[in-house]
């Protein structure tokens, strides 16, 4: 090799010397240092040059040093080399970290050893990466079993609840035969105790229910049958039974609802098992003598009801608390009242499986407010009057039917979305139905399928005659199939089509347990979207929100509207309360909105991990919102759109 | 006139001794079978003015007995009334579909099922 090219060789490695992070350092058979990279140096705090000639007993601690010299004789003894071994070692300037060593025995060319190569890596990062990738293994095995119990737990639940059903069954049964004197007279004691029998029975199979409840929302087997229904009737129609209930116990009962109806999209059932709950814990928690309203509120695109008493109330510590499961606050003697703590969780499940808030302001020894929201829907009357004189005309000439009702709400914004005419929708909706009734094998002369339309209204409704529950039950599936498919394929996605029993407000027929006479029986189809009186958009900007007690709390702003603004903090306000907001958009920031604004709902965040603090979204509407700062909203909301 | 005779298919032998107490007491003539089978066999032979049917049954469920009863020319004229812990809403749905006449969650109030009874009775 000529001179040029052994420099340039040298260069090479002696770059690989200088720069490479890893400790590389050459050793003779005495472990003496024959020479070491800068790495090394850099690390031991001196020049390569002074630790030539110095072993590992000079540099670091006895105990230590004897452990390498151990690896290096192994190494030059054996002649097998070690390689990538985790050692953990504490540099002298004191940090703790982990070294993969590698050491390799160096040969003569007569194959005698003469000394070591070693290399040694800094892996500390490594070794913490390995470490929170199998902390976070354990984490989520640990997650999976977790889960795993919970739903054994309700599956645990939800069997033995029906377990427990039987027995109770016959129990109820056998007592009920001897109170109703159907095996002998009976005393007028002996009755009494049995009355208490029979409404001890209620008590379980309450607790039963309550208890398979909770297990099926949590597994979410829980289906909801939705229909249109308005929120005031269905709360007006067990207002009796709740006023003879609070007359018990002289408490004052009264009702507050808006003057107009209220449609709301839900499972009447189910909101009933809501507002059951709230009223009956108002009534229970509240002493002889007290009032109790249960009050039915308008917002912009929600109604909210509002359950408040002056009972015992609950106190800050129970608070937080309140809506868990299995949760019971003191409570008023009378044991007849004790439950087994569900019924406010289920109602949170409930409330918010239909996408609406549920909150509680209480203060001990004064009284509480429950309130919970549920979205609104803008809609007509169920059945015209046209359609219901063909249906009774129906019904008096004995032929049974079935009835199938399709209702477009917010048709305007399809029509917008689709860009089609009210007619040709229609058209084409007509056209589905006679492709699903030829596919369901429904037809015959005397069965003719009649069909109103008022496109107008949204409606387009079908009377079947003659066909059996069966024969509704396939037509209905497949129209709402189709329904969708025709929606999708005209990019609309959000369509949601429903087939449920005949709504709530409905009081042309009867039902008895929800279980139609076979004569005649009523599927429903709607479709809609949620509809927003106003108009809303999304977007962050910084509101000031102005508390009372002087206090200011700035919040980022989730959506605003010509109604009010929606946002998180992480106060807690009183619904109904009145304050103060200001505001800017990004892109305007020179005019500002100040507006004054009430609460009008609020929804508890669930907090996330490491976060410390309670957040809050509320709803605010805007109280007389001055024309120019609605001008602004208006104008940005434009824009977006 | 003849007494109603009412089918009872039911496994819970102490719920067939209660119910059999009550709807004797009104009159009712009852006969019973502790399992699908025995029941379906029952109904063909006897063919009862109603029938009380349970839908956790051994050897058939109750589901499968109300089709094959309500399906069939000769038997689907009496009314069955479906009997049971489970309430889901499926459960009744599937109910409708098989084509019962009713159905009725237990516990049940007596008073309710003997309604039911004299309702469909009537018919």
């Amino acid at each position: 090799m000529g001179f040029k090219e052994l420099k340039d060789k040298y260069q090479l490695l002696r770059d690989l010397m200088d720069f490479i992070p890893d400790v590389i350092y050459f050793k003779d058979k005495q472990g003496r240092f024959i020479m070491v990279n800068q790495a090394h140096a850099k690390g031991l705090g001196v020049k390569p040059e002074a630790l030539v000639g110095k072993t590992d007993f000079d540099l670091f601690s006895k105990n230590r040093a004897r452990k390498m010299a151990q690896d290096d004789a192994h190494v030059m003894n054996t002649g097998k080399p070690i390689i990538d071994k985790v050692e953990r070692a504490t540099r002298p300037d004191g940090v703790d970290n982990y070294v993969s060593t590698t050491k390799i025995p160096r040969y003569d060319d007569k194959g005698r050893v003469i000394g070591l190569i070693g290399i040694t890596r800094d892996i500390t990062r490594r070794m913490q990466f390995e470490r929170l990738r199998k902390d976070k293994l354990c984490v989520e095995k640990k997650l999976e079993s977790l889960e795993e119990l919970s739903a054994m737990k309700s599956e645990f639940i939800s069997t033995v609840s029906h377990e427990l059903r039987t027995p109770l069954a016959v129990i109820k049964g056998l007592v009920t035969i001897v109170f109703n004197e159907v095996v002998g007279q009976i005393n007028h004691k002996q009755k009494e105790v049995l009355q208490k029998t029979l409404d001890n029975t209620e008590r379980l199979k309450k607790i039963i229910d309550d208890l398979l409840d909770i297990s099926r929302i949590e597994r979410n087997t829980l289906k909801l049958h939705y229909s249109l229904v308005d929120i005031v009737d269905l709360i007006k129609d067990s207002e009796g039974f709740f006023i003879k209930l609070a007359e018990e116990k002289n408490i004052r009962l009264k009702y507050v609802y808006p003057g107009e109806p209220v449609n709301v999209f839900i499972d009447a059932d189910r909101v009933r098992q809501v507002i059951f709950n709230l009223i009956s814990n108002a009534i229970k928690f509240t002493m002889d003598g007290g009032k109790i309203k249960v009050e039915v509120k308008i917002l912009e695109s929600k109604v909210r009801i509002g359950v408040i008493d002056t009972g015992i109330g609950i106190s800050k510590a129970d608070l937080s608390s309140i809506f868990n499961k299995f949760t019971q606050v003191s409570r008023l003697p009378g044991a007849e009242n004790k439950g087994v703590g569900l019924g406010l969780s289920i109602s949170k499940k409930l409330v918010e499986r239909h996408k609406g808030e549920i909150w509680v302001e209480s203060k001990a020894g004064v009284g509480s407010k429950f309130y919970f929201t549920l979205r609104r829907f803008y809609t007509l009357d169920m059945l015209g009057k046209s359609l219901r004189n063909k249906v009774s005309r129906l019904m008096k000439s004995g032929i049974s039917m079935h009835f199938v009702s399709l209702m477009i709400l917010n048709c305007g914004e399809f029509r917008k979305r689709m860009r089609i005419s009210l007619d040709s929708l229609f058209k084409d909706l007509h056209a589905i139905l006679v492709l699903v009734l030829k596919n369901a094998k429904y037809s015959g002369a005397d069965k003719q399928a009649m069909s109103v339309i008022n496109p107008k209204a949204g409606k387009f409704s079908i009377i079947l005659p003659g066909a059996s529950s069966r024969q509704a039950a396939n037509i209905s599936s497949l129209l709402k199939y189709k329904i969708k498919q025709y929606f999708s394929s005209n990019k609309v996605e959000d369509v949601f089509i429903t087939i449920g029993s005949l709504s709530y407000s409905q009081k042309v027929l009867s039902q008895d347990d929800g279980f139609s006479p076979s004569r005649f029986s009523i599927k429903e189809i709607y479709i809609g979207s949620e509809m927003r009186r106003f108009k809303r958009l999304s977007f962050k900007t910084n509101i000031k929100l102005f508390l009372p007690d002087e206090k200011v709390e700035l919040s980022e702003s989730v959506d605003v509207s010509e109604g009010g603004i929606c946002l998180v903090i992480k106060h807690l306000l009183k619904t109904d309360s009145e304050l103060k907001v200001s505001f800017a958009f990004p892109e305007n920031k020179e005019s500002i909105i100040t507006a004054k604004v009430r609460v009008a709902w609020i929804k508890k965040i669930e907090l996330l991990f490491g976060e410390s603090f309670e957040k809050y979204k509320v709803g605010l509407e805007f109280i007389n919102l001055e024309n120019r700062c609605k001008k602004i909203i208006r104008r940005r909301l434009l824009n977006k759109s | 006139m003849p007494k109603k005779r009412i089918l009872l298919i039911e496994d819970e032998a102490d719920m067939v001794y209660a119910l059999n107490i009550q709807l004797e007491a009104l009159n009712f003539e009852v006969l019973s079978a502790s399992d699908g089978q025995a029941g379906l066999d029952m109904a063909r032979k006897e063919k009862p003015d109603l029938i009380i049917l349970d839908l956790m049954l051994p050897k058939i469920d109750g589901y499968k007995i109300c089709r094959l009863l309500k399906f069939d020319e000769k038997y689907k004229k009496i009314p069955i009334i479906m009997f049971t812990a489970r309430a889901q809403e499926q459960d009744k749905k599937l109910g409708q579909e098989v084509g019962a006449d009713a159905y009725i969650t237990k516990p049940f109030d007596s008073k309710a099922l003997l309604d039911k009874i004299s309702a469909l009775l009537k018919k």
